[in-house]
């Protein structure tokens, strides 16, 4: 195991936002507590093989991730809908309330994401991970990372603004 | 790098973060301090950021969920000392078996000993035995001895040979034929009895620890008298309702 990092104290320091981060994934308390579960019994299991402690955090959020796309490969996929075709359906947030969204607004609105999108933005926003971070816990080049984020944060600002004048961000060039 | 241009990137910029050095991003940054719509943008885009953020930090964490996770874990590496304890004690289990076998086996090859085969030829006596040949001539019982492939070429001390036969049987003490000769001494027989002394014969080798050839040992066994000595490749064991001195007389 990293030098230093007790099970006690490692649940302490990331079971919060690793629930938030399965929430944002999963939109289901049970499964984002099954999740959050599952990633620090993985850890008590196997994290004594990570001999880099700066990388903890990393491995717990990437062990997560794998997890959740793991049990989404075992259950019935939910019918695919290009966001160009369920406009009608985006919860469509005023300007004038931006500043004071809440928690289900967000998550509604991320969900309407295409899939691809949801987790690099959630690990965006809540961890303030690095895009190379990213792309580790994702497991896809920091190309891709950047270019899903640009998309997918064009998008969600997008919906919460309001803002259908229908310009799309552009990925940055690499 | 135009003005939408910096917008996409600036999409990916987050203040107080290393997003910074991506030299993109601070080519961008460069250029929104010298464009007022760019700057007035940014801060809105850094306003609508940190409501999105503090959105996304207002998921609720269920209360007792660190708890759970580590009483969980707690409770399964208990189970996994137990099943680990379970594990030992089944491998120190196999080592003892494998230890302890080749002991029991030797304990139960020591079944093949001149005392078991004594002993158990005593109760075959005693018990009641049937006669498989019913005969008063000792060369028809060879005969029979020999055609069933029991010890048939047996040499009787002369005493026993001058007493009169009764029949034969052939009884089996672990997978080999003993010769039983059945003998009347001339007394009185009890009820349903037909043979009051018995000979039993079988092949040497297949008692450990019989008495040495030229020796005699005589022995009690549940109020049966028993002599019994080895001669050639035969072990003899002779029984009779009495004691050695009964036994003496057929020697």
């Amino acid at each position: 195991m990293a030098e230093g990092m007790d099970f006690e104290g490692l649940v302490a320091s990331y079971y919060e936002p690793l629930y938030q981060f399965a929430f944002s994934l999963a939109r289901d308390e049970a499964d984002a507590c099954d999740l959050t579960q599952q990633t620090f019994c993985i850890w008590a299991a196997k994290g004594h093989q990570l001999r880099d402690a700066s990388k903890v955090k990393t491995w717990l959020f990437t062990t997560l991730h794998r997890e959740f796309l793991g049990s989404r490969r075992r259950q019935t996929r939910f019918p695919h809908i290009e966001l160009e075709y369920a406009a009608a359906e985006l919860p469509v947030v005023p300007p004038a309330t931006v500043n004071r969204l809440d928690a289900a607004q967000v998550l509604d609105t991320l969900a309407c994401l295409d899939e691809i999108y949801q987790a690099p933005v959630a690990l965006f926003y809540l961890q303030d991970c690095s895009y190379n971070e990213i792309a580790e816990i994702l497991d896809v080049p920091l190309g891709t990372v950047k270019s899903r984020l640009t998309r997918g944060l064009g998008r969600l600002h997008q919906m919460l603004t309001g803002d259908t004048t229908g310009r799309q961000p552009q990925p940055p060039r690499s | 790098m135009n003005h939408d241009q910096a917008r996409t990137i600036l999409l990916l910029y987050r203040p107080g973060t290393t997003d910074a050095g991506d030299p993109e991003i601070s080519e961008a940054l460069a250029l929104a301090k010298q464009d007022p719509e760019l700057t007035r943008w940014l801060a809105e885009h850094f306003a609508r950021q940190e409501a999105v953020r503090a959105g996304f930090r207002k998921i609720a964490v269920p209360a007792g969920l660190k708890e759970q996770i580590i009483s969980e874990q707690a409770a399964r590496a208990r189970i996994g000392i137990r099943r680990q304890r379970a594990v030992l004690a089944a491998a120190a289990m196999v080592i003892a078996l494998a230890v302890l076998s080749p002991l029991w086996f030797r304990h139960h090859r020591s079944d093949d000993t001149y005392d078991l085969y004594q002993d158990h030829m005593a109760s075959v006596a005693l018990r009641g035995y049937g006669m498989d040949l019913l005969t008063n001539n000792p060369a028809s019982i060879r005969a029979y001895l020999a055609q069933k492939q029991a010890p048939a070429d047996y040499r009787l001390p002369a005493a026993l040979e001058k007493t009169a036969v009764a029949g034969c049987a052939i009884q089996d003490w672990q997978g080999m034929k003993v010769s039983m000769v059945c003998f009347r001494t001339g007394k009185p027989l009890p009820p349903g009895e037909q043979s009051d002394l018995w000979l039993f014969v079988i092949d040497r080798a297949a008692v450990k620890n019989a008495p040495p050839v030229g020796s005699r040992q005589f022995v009690q066994v549940s109020g049966l008298g028993m002599v019994s000595w080895t001669e050639g490749d035969k072990l003899y064991v002779l029984g009779m309702a009495g004691n050695e001195q009964s036994l003496r007389q057929y020697l």
